[in-house]
């Protein structure tokens, strides 16, 4: 009998171990986030103990080159996020598989939209189908140090910048030189990230990147015009405010230590002053506003937001694919730890209409700001448009180009990119 | 006898042939093969055969000729006053009687940095507020003088040549030093009894029996400047501009990386093949008709 | 006399450049490390303060923790120096016995085969990264120490230095051990690797260097944390969140100081290995 029973269990484990399905997950590196995910996976691993998640993390601007190599060499993993603007080739080029919805519990993609916040989920739908749930959608908003504006005589809650126009005084105001090199900034921009808060300013103004039909891009020149105008008048050769060869603004912010009174960022800025500075954290002397908006804009459009959306592998066997569904789902059903705790936020609607939100410093703000916002504009050549509007807007805030003349080689450059492709 | 020793010389080549053969040949034969299709990395569609369409491409391309000048620029500016500096440090560090190895040492030891590290510390020192900034502004004793060291053209340029400058320059002065530590001493004592100063004997004694190494040394730097990656790509991630220093390398990765256009890229890197392949020749050309005896 | 002061003066003049090239050369470890000391804003202060007005040990151990406090630098450190030692000892070891073979055996094909060889020095590893992948992940070495040290194994330049190294190679000794009875093997292993002391020396560190350097193979085939080499960490340890160039400074000491130890006391190879490079006659 005893011999029957541990022969029994040899067999169990043995088949068990057969069975043993292991996801493999790649994400970037964010050490707020490791501990909270790690202690979910052994959740999970508990629940499904014939499943084994293997977490990998890559650092945030490496990730993508590693995991484009891995999907060419057909060896991805099962699950992954990157930012939205480079994981949609991965869904035009059919190498992610669409959300099971069975596993999710749902009937069909309708009631999936219905659980987030609306067209949230626009980015990840191509062809009717749904391929990615959002880890986190992150718009910036500007954060302000409260102690600089008050040793310029400026009071922080009635002179916060509203429109660009504010933030060229205010900067004006608080910024410290040593000659050309500046000491202080007021504020300055997120470099290069174009996409995101530049392209916004050129909306502001009646722009646009793309025409309806996406066939041409960088529409109505004078807008694009007046916005190169602004950010050659902030750099170097103009007002001398800020450059993109500094410290990035949003690093320095949190040292609180009198080198940038302004920066772009996202909610999670919060979480990350709190980690590296807390005495700054906790003196308060911080606040977050809203994007600004040009005083003539004829369009009212904040940040862009980007997110990023958990992915999975359409080449991993159809067992795995639905492992991974049920693993992400179980991974996104704690959104207002992720809020909390890391300070990112995950559109759903449940978290947005809770207390804990609505009690969350800031993400009112963020929110308002997202309402009046997009996503980033997706294309395939997108990181390509990019890297021509970095080189427009740093040829004229560092060198001597025109604003026009970088506008003309700007828009030539990236129509060629779009014909180029048909 | 003589037949069975030469199998051996074979099956010692044997290991080496088989690495080759699978991690440099099959790759660069796929490589090749590559650029002459039009394929994007993340597809599943089977790649387009379109013949030379993408040289065609690269020729007419505006960004691949901004690489062949960056590469260009980036090469002579550094390989030739590497190249001149090495050897008038050598020569004189040979003039000292004492210190010459504290010298070789002091010169050597950013080779011995990581080029992830010898980075960070540079774009620390380049920065607006950093060290690069403060000693020009102390040499031309101006005050707050921003010299754009990440963000004009040229200053950029210059800044990558630095970095590398900086970290090879001792590598190479050690071998000039060897070099010149094994010219036989009898032939400068010959020189100087004949009334040769230290200069002429330097011109007409040192520096032709230096040739090959000279030759040797040269061609090295400018196969290495040529494949330069790292601190392009690491400056150009810590925030600087990237046409300045978008070199060839640089190039390919980004059309491979973040462009997809795996034909492309390869067919780049076919060309900077074949270049680097002719300057080689050529060393091996000049070399042969140089050989030099003591 | 009057010669004797020109020459006294030149005498100095060479004295200070040599000197100060020296000084120059030598800035950048210098802040490395004072600054690996500092808080930020020190860092960053017009113009640079040089010595620390305390001394931060919390930098280093904010390093040596890394951003998960899971203490991985040291486990990196030790993944760098076994990487590097192994592929430094079979590149050794298929160099030189390939340069052997090259340089001293008359066989068919020799040529062509020395000079594929050298065609592949010509190859940027960007061009051949994504094949090279594919055959790497193929075999199942992703993410082992295989997989980072086997491609690396063979390396070109290595092949031509040890066959150029080999030509001068008396042929005198190489008979007088076959005489003695000994086979091809037993030559090169008891009397060609014991003779190339220099070569080897020379290859070796050239070896080490760049595998304790390699940032780009190692990213893509590595994914477990705790087979990461110290580049790898760094790159992970300056991401985005920890901005305190202090401990960024402190990392890069830590990351460098095994190197600058092992060219402390290995000197004399790092100096006279170069002889190799001094080449006479071909």
């Amino acid at each position: 009998m005893k011999k029957v029973l541990v022969f029994l269990s040899m067999l169990l484990v043995v088949v068990s171990m057969a069975a043993k399905v292991e996801l493999v997950v790649w994400t970037h590196e964010d050490p707020n986030r490791t501990p909270l995910e790690e202690g979910y996976i052994k959740e999970f691993e508990k629940m499904y103990p014939n499943v084994e998640i293997k977490r990998v993390t890559y650092p945030s601007d490496k990730i993508k080159e590693v995991l484009l190599t891995a999907f060419a060499a057909r060896k991805g993993p099962d699950i992954f996020n990157i930012e939205i603007q480079d994981e949609y080739p991965y869904i035009v080029n059919g190498r992610v598989a669409p959300v099971d919805l069975s596993v999710l519990g749902l009937k069909n993609y309708n009631d999936l939209k219905n659980l987030y916040l609306e067209g949230s989920l626009d980015a990840v739908t191509y062809e009717g189908k749904i391929y990615g749930l959002p880890l986190e959608l992150t718009n910036w908003c500007i954060f302000i140090n409260k102690k600089y504006f008050r040793e310029v005589g400026l009071d922080p809650e009635k002179d916060y910048p509203k429109t660009w126009e504010d933030m060229v005084r205010v900067s004006e105001k608080l910024v410290i030189r040593d000659g050309q090199i500046i000491k202080r900034r007021g504020f300055d921009f997120r470099y290069p990230y174009y996409l995101t808060f530049f392209v916004p300013m050129v909306e502001q103004l009646g722009g646009a990147l793309f025409s309806a039909d996406g066939k041409t891009a960088i529409i109505n020149d004078n807008a694009w015009l007046k916005v190169l105008d602004f950010m050659k008048q902030w750099g170097p050769n103009g007002k001398n405010l800020g450059s993109p060869t500094y410290t990035a603004a949003r690093k320095e912010f949190n040292k609180d230590n009198n080198t940038v009174a302004m920066c772009l960022s996202g909610l999670y800025q919060i979480d990350r002053i709190k980690a590296e500075n807390p005495a700054f954290y906790n003196s308060k002397e911080w606040m977050v506003v809203p994007f600004p908006v040009f005083q003539n804009a004829v369009k009212d459009v904040r940040c862009n937001f980007y997110g990023h959306y958990y992915m999975v592998n359409a080449e991993s066997s159809k067992e795995k694919q639905e492992w991974a569904w049920r693993f992400i789902n179980f991974m996104l059903s704690h959104p207002q730890e992720y809020l909390t705790k890391v300070g990112l936020i995950q559109p759903r609607k449940d978290l947005i209409e809770s207390d804990v939100f609505k009690n969350y410093p800031y993400a009112n703000v963020f929110l308002e700001d997202m309402k009046k916002a997009h996503i980033v504009p997706l294309h395939p050549q997108g990181p390509q448009i990019e890297q021509l509007i970095r080189e427009a807007v740093e040829s004229v805030m560092l060198t001597k180009t025109t604003s026009q003349d970088a506008l003309k080689t700007l828009k030539k450059k990236a129509n060629d990119l779009l014909k180029e492709e048909q | 006898m003589e037949k069975k020793k030469a199998i051996w010389g074979f099956i010692f080549t044997i290991p080496a042939i088989v690495f080759f053969m699978i991690f440099d040949f099959y790759p660069v034969i796929n490589a090749f093969w590559m650029s002459f299709f039009k394929k994007d990395l993340l597809s599943l569609k089977p790649p387009k055969f379109i013949g030379f369409k993408n040289y065609t491409y690269l020729f007419t391309s505006e960004a691949f000729w901004n690489s062949v000048k960056a590469t260009a620029i980036f090469t002579l500016g550094t390989f030739i006053p590497m190249v001149l500096v090495s050897l008038v440090l050598a020569a004189l560090i040979m003039t000292r009687k004492r210190f010459q190895k504290f010298l070789q040492m002091a010169y050597y030891s950013p080779a011995v940095l990581s080029s992830v590290v010898a980075a960070m510390i540079w774009l620390l020192m380049f920065d607006p507020r950093g060290l690069a900034n403060q000693f020009l502004n102390f040499l031309f004793s101006t005050q707050g003088i921003d010299y754009h060291w990440l963000s004009n053209e040229n200053m950029l340029r210059l800044a990558t040549i630095i970095v590398y400058f900086w970290k090879y320059v001792g590598y190479f002065t050690v071998i000039f030093v060897s070099g010149m530590a094994s010219i036989p001493r009898s032939i400068h004592e010959a020189a100087i009894v004949d009334g040769a100063s230290g200069w002429q004997d330097f011109l007409h004694i040192t520096l032709p029996l230096l040739k090959p190494t000279t030759l040797l040394v040269s061609v090295m730097s400018m196969i290495q400047c040529l494949k330069t990656f790292s601190t392009q790509y690491l400056f150009v991630q810590g925030g600087a501009p990237r046409g300045p220093i978008d070199v060839i390398t640089l190039n390919i990765y980004n059309t491979a990386i973040r462009d997809h256009q795996i034909g492309r890229a390869s067919a780049m890197s076919v060309i900077l093949f074949f270049v680097i392949m002719f300057f080689t020749y050529l060393q091996f050309k000049v070399s042969r008709s140089e050989e030099v005896t003591y | 006399m009057k010669k004797k002061i020109v020459s006294v003066i030149i005498d100095v003049i060479i004295w200070v450049f040599l000197l100060g090239f020296a000084a120059i050369v030598l800035v950048p470890l210098v802040f490395m490390f004072t600054a690996s000391f500092m808080p930020s804003n020190e860092i960053m202060k017009m113009p640079y303060p040089w010595i620390p007005s305390e001394f931060r040990w919390q930098n280093y151990w904010q390093a040596i923790k890394g951003n998960d406090g899971k203490f991985l630098f040291l486990r990196s450190i030790w993944n760098s120096f076994l990487v590097a030692s192994i592929t430094t000892v079979g590149t050794v070891f298929l160099c030189s016995l390939t340069g052997f073979g090259l340089a001293k055996y008359k066989f068919k094909g020799r040529n062509f085969v020395f000079f594929m060889i050298l065609g592949t020095l010509m190859i940027p590893f960007e061009a051949i990264m994504i094949p090279l992948y594919l055959i790497v992940t193929g075999m199942g070495m992703q993410d082992t120490y295989a997989g980072m040290i086997i491609p690396l194994l063979m390396s070109p330049f290595g092949v031509f230095m040890m066959r150029q190294y080999l030509l001068t190679f008396p042929d005198e000794m190489l008979d007088a051990a076959r005489i003695d009875g000994a086979s091809e093997f037993g030559i090169y292993w008891r009397i060609v690797l014991p003779n190339s002391v220099p070569a080897i020396a020379t290859l070796s560190i050239l070896t080490f260097r760049s595998q304790w350097d390699n940032l780009l193979w190692p990213l893509l085939i590595v994914q477990s944390p705790e087979k990461k080499t110290i580049p790898l960490f760094i790159t992970i340890f300056v991401t985005e969140k920890y901005t305190n160039e202090g401990a960024m400074m402190a990392a890069a000491a830590i990351a460098s100081i095994p190197m600058i130890i092992l060219f402390l006391t290995l000197t004399k190879y790092f100096l006279a290995g170069s002889e190799v490079f001094a080449a006479r006659k071909d």
